[in-house]
């Protein structure tokens, strides 16, 4: 691909002549829409209409996939879009990573930084996606137009074929690209050109995700996967509490281990490079290091810090940050007939992404090449040309699919990426850093702590008339990327997505954050705010239905007068569980949230065990609106794997920290939900004309309520501190 | 020198005898479709067979391997065996980075167990933790296979 092909972001189609030759053709459709012409490298014969994609003269259509993959099913998904609209025989197209900062390709949700996250990757590329297939499509047919002497519009096209109905003639696209005289001038088009959605092939079909295969024979390759020639070995022993250094170092045990390599020292740790990974483990431990142990971190202590934070939310002591404001909420609670006020809390978690911390960074004099598993590749290079002050044109990066990123691997400074450039540099030759869990976890980043406040007033006969939602929990933004804080402060959406309520209708509405100062180092997690404020939004809910004496449901639904798609999936999810049964054994609760504009309506069942105090969810049921759906079968398993995210951070995840060390280890004493525990799970999409508005975190944010809901229904106890631990399920109870 | 069969085939190793066999399979012979989770037999992403069972091959020393070992490029000449044509029936990965220990935990089962029920399923299972929750996706695939097998 051309380098050439970047040239500006305009936002309206152009047309321009392009040179003359036989080189393939680029034009720049910029991810907000189409832009220039530039001349792709002569000596391949492909057509390339645009910078998304080429077609080869055997037939291939190489299509760029500009996201990542760290299990989402994007790439599958996004290439598949521009096939649906270029009509390309899906068989043929091969999927091209995009392997370097080129904001040409970037994410229009993000600025066109190369970022993916957010559950915005079909939803951020599903236009400029589509009229690049439009675009190809068009350069398709003209030039088998001109070469047949005939009109265009006379022409149409199966998948890979341009067909002329008149007399039945056929060019498959790999001879079109063969053609000597393709036309050198671009096709404007708009989404006017676009297939309506009943002429989808695949497009909401069950295609299968092109990743399946090599993930089920265990030849696909992660970056802690990679090996390259004379590439030696790095662990790191990191400073044990945040901002402290190694003030001195004994390493002469490590040196005398056969096969270490170098003691590097880093900002905030210790690497030991070795011919193989065993003995830089060995060698690690065989460190002697003293730390300066005078850090402000040293304080963190996540049962005093949330008791701050408690305290901050209760009396903030500057105006919070609003979020989200209709009508005048103060004053409504300040004059309103009944108000309720309930507390509500979450604890830090963590990522548990199956795949350690991993980098393979190969420094030399000419510059880096550099394997990384992360979700920008727009941070991944700015990473590298920071720490080593190069130009970007001096690396090379290969994006790598990973092993589960759930938010982890968005930093704008990836240390772990960090890491192996500073050992490979100092050893000269290609390292391979790989993080141990304990390291993973221990020096994890992790989804904030949070104290929320909720208040209401409501009428006397129980109609809803104002709401706030106060969140006390720092700034996610501000730490883990302080270029972005810059351009968006106040208002932090990794912090309180979710506490904007949108989908309901309540006349005085606040949702405001009380930032209060950070305790860790935090970072998005799956859901993102959303993961604890829906918590606490819904669990309020199911408190004011209970208090105006309404059926949770029917309470929920008087909200949605004027949110039709959000109201039928509440009545399908009942449906489907059965609402209204007594509870018995067990018992069923209720939510009502999503992601963003992806609605979800999720339905717990739960059960507890009266000598163990465990909270068992042996069925969840699930509605779903997060408008057209590209790949059913993926979406299904996004929402069900998300809903079992959710239930793992609901029952037990929970990550403590004292004397700014954090305490857990490894998965004995951070456990995630495992196979015997997870419920059945039913998941119904209502497929609305929305388009598409992603579906990776949708299915998490309900779970918490509805566990909480459920626990309710089944004991008249509230639960209102994430995770519902058995501690806590038992002070409930009593 | 130690010397191992890995995958029908006779291999020598140059790994000091107390090196994880996980380190040997990975980064000494590049078999690395076995996975590292978490070092401490909790996560199962590491799973291989010796002889049949399925053992956490981050816990096994090399030196104490004295059966056939089989890893996830050995379950099947072509990458199909019933498991691995249930789990990409099944569309059963997301990130993939836990399926190869979910397939050799599976064929272990199966291998005992040609018709486990779902609770055996779960069960067993239970010793591999996935992240991306794909774990009633195993379920079924593990079913698929043993009806298809």
């Amino acid at each position: 691909m051309s380098d050439a092909a970047v040239t500006s972001l305009d936002m309206k189609p152009s047309r321009r002549a392009v040179l003359a030759g036989t080189g393939a053709l680029v034009l720049t459709v910029g991810a907000t829409g189409l832009a220039g012409i530039a001349r792709s490298d002569p000596a391949t014969n492909d057509v390339a209409p645009n910078i998304w994609v080429r077609i080869s003269v055997d037939g291939t259509v190489t299509v760029v996939f500009p996201a990542t993959e760290m299990g989402q099913g994007s790439s599958t998904s996004l290439p598949l879009i521009l096939a649906e609209e270029m009509d390309a025989d899906w068989d043929r197209v091969r999927v091209e990573q995009l392997d370097r900062d080129d904001r040409a390709y970037g994410n229009p949700i993000f600025g066109n930084v190369l970022y993916t996250a957010g559950s915005t990757a079909v939803a951020a590329y599903f236009t400029p996606l589509r009229l690049a297939g439009a675009q190809a499509r068009q350069v398709l047919i003209r030039a088998a137009a001109k070469r047949w002497g005939v009109a265009p519009d006379s022409l149409k096209t199966e998948p890979g074929v341009v067909i002329n109905p008149a007399n039945g003639k056929r060019l498959g696209y790999g001879e079109i690209a063969a053609l000597p005289d393709v036309p050198t001038d671009v096709p404007e088009v708009t989404e006017a050109d676009l297939k309506p959605r009943s002429a989808y092939r695949l497009i909401g079909k069950d295609i299968p995700r092109r990743d399946a295969p090599a993930k089920s024979r265990g030849t696909e390759t992660y970056v802690i996967d990679v090996r390259v020639p004379n590439m030696a070995y790095a662990s790191v022993l990191r400073a044990p509490v945040e901002g402290e250094t190694p003030q001195s170092i004994d390493e002469a045990a490590a040196r005398a281990i056969s096969g270490v390599l170098d003691v590097v020292r880093l900002p905030d740790g210790v690497a030991v490079v070795a011919e193989r990974l065993e003995t830089a483990f060995a060698a690690r431990d065989a460190l002697s290091v003293t730390w300066s142990e005078r850090a402000p971190a040293r304080k963190f202590d996540n049962e005093a810090d949330l008791e701050a934070y408690a305290q901050a939310v209760a009396r903030p002591q500057d105006k919070p940050a609003e979020w989200r404001a209709e009508g005048d909420a103060e004053n409504a609670l300040a004059n309103g007939g009944r108000v309720i006020e309930a507390e509500y809390r979450s604890d830090y978690a963590y990522h548990a992404q199956l795949e350690p911390m991993a980098a393979v960074a190969s420094v030399t004099d000419q510059g880096a090449e550099v394997w990384a598993g992360t979700q920008t590749q727009s941070w991944t290079t700015r990473t590298i040309t920071d720490v080593l002050g190069i130009p970007a044109d001096k690396v090379r990066v290969h994006m790598m699919t990973m092993g589960g990123g759930f938010g982890r691997r968005t930093a704008l400074m990836q240390e772990y990426v960090r890491d192996a450039l500073l050992s490979s540099r100092a050893v000269g030759r290609p390292v391979k850093v790989v993080w141990t869990r304990e390291d993973d976890l221990r020096h994890g980043w992790f989804r904030p702590a949070s104290v929320q406040l909720m208040s209401a007033a409501m009428t006397n006969d129980g109609t809803l008339e104002a709401w706030r939602h106060r969140v006390a929990t720092p700034s996610v933004i501000k730490y883990f990327n302080p270029l972005r804080w810059s351009q968006v402060a106040p208002k932090d959406i990794v912090s309180m997505r979710g506490s904007e309520s949108k989908h309901y209708k309540i006349p005085h509405f606040l949702a405001e954050h009380v930032i209060t100062e950070r305790r860790a180092r935090i970072i998005p997690w799956r859901g993102i705010g959303a993961a604890y404020t829906s918590f606490a939004a819904e669990a309020f809910m199911d408190e004011l239905a209970s208090a105006a004496g309404e059926d949770p449901i029917a309470f929920r639904l008087k909200l949605l007068a004027d949110n039709p798609r959000g109201a039928r999936l509440l009545e399908r999810v009942s449906e489907m569980a059965g609402w209204g049964r007594k509870p018995s054994e067990t018992a069923l609760g209720v939510a009502f949230a999503g992601y963003g504009n992806t609605m979800a309506a999720g339905i717990a069942e739960v059960a507890v065990d009266r000598e163990t105090s465990q909270i068992r969810v042996p069925r969840f049921w699930a509605a779903i609106d997060g408008g057209l759906v590209i790949a059913p079968r993926n979406a299904e398993a996004q929402i069900e794997g998300g809903i079992v995210f959710g239930l793992s951070s609901t029952l037990k995840e929970r990550v403590t920290i004292r004397d700014g060390e954090v305490e857990q280890s490894n998965f004995h004493d951070y456990e995630i939900l495992r196979a015997d525990e997870v419920p059945e799970i039913e998941i119904a999409f209502e497929v609305s004309d929305a388009p598409p508005s992603g579906m990776g975190e949708a299915g998490t944010p309900m779970v918490a309520a509805a566990v909480a809901n459920g626990f309710h229904a089944l004991t008249g106890r509230r639960l209102r501190h994430m995770p519902f631990t058995p501690e806590r399920v038992l002070a409930a109870l009593a | 020198m130690t010397t191992l069969r890995i995958n029908g085939e006779a291999v020598a190793v140059a790994a000091d005898p107390a090196t994880p066999l996980l380190w040997v399979l990975r980064e000494h012979l590049g078999l690395t479709g076995t996975k590292f989770g978490c070092g401490a037999g909790l996560c199962g992403a590491c799973t291989v067979h010796v002889d049949g069972e399925a053992v956490f091959s981050c816990l096994t020393a090399v030196g104490d391997v004295e059966g056939d070992v089989t890893t996830i490029e050995g379950l099947s000449r072509d990458g199909d065996h019933p498991l691995q044509r249930a789990w990409i029936a099944e569309e059963v990965p997301q990130c993939g980075y836990c399926q190869s220990g979910q397939i050799m935990r599976a064929a272990a089962l199966l291998a005992a167990n040609p018709n486990p029920r779902r609770d055996e399923i779960a069960a067993e299972m239970s010793q591999n933790l996935c992240r991306c929750g794909t774990y009633n996706r195993i379920f079924k695939a593990v079913a698929r296979a043993a009806k298809e097998a």
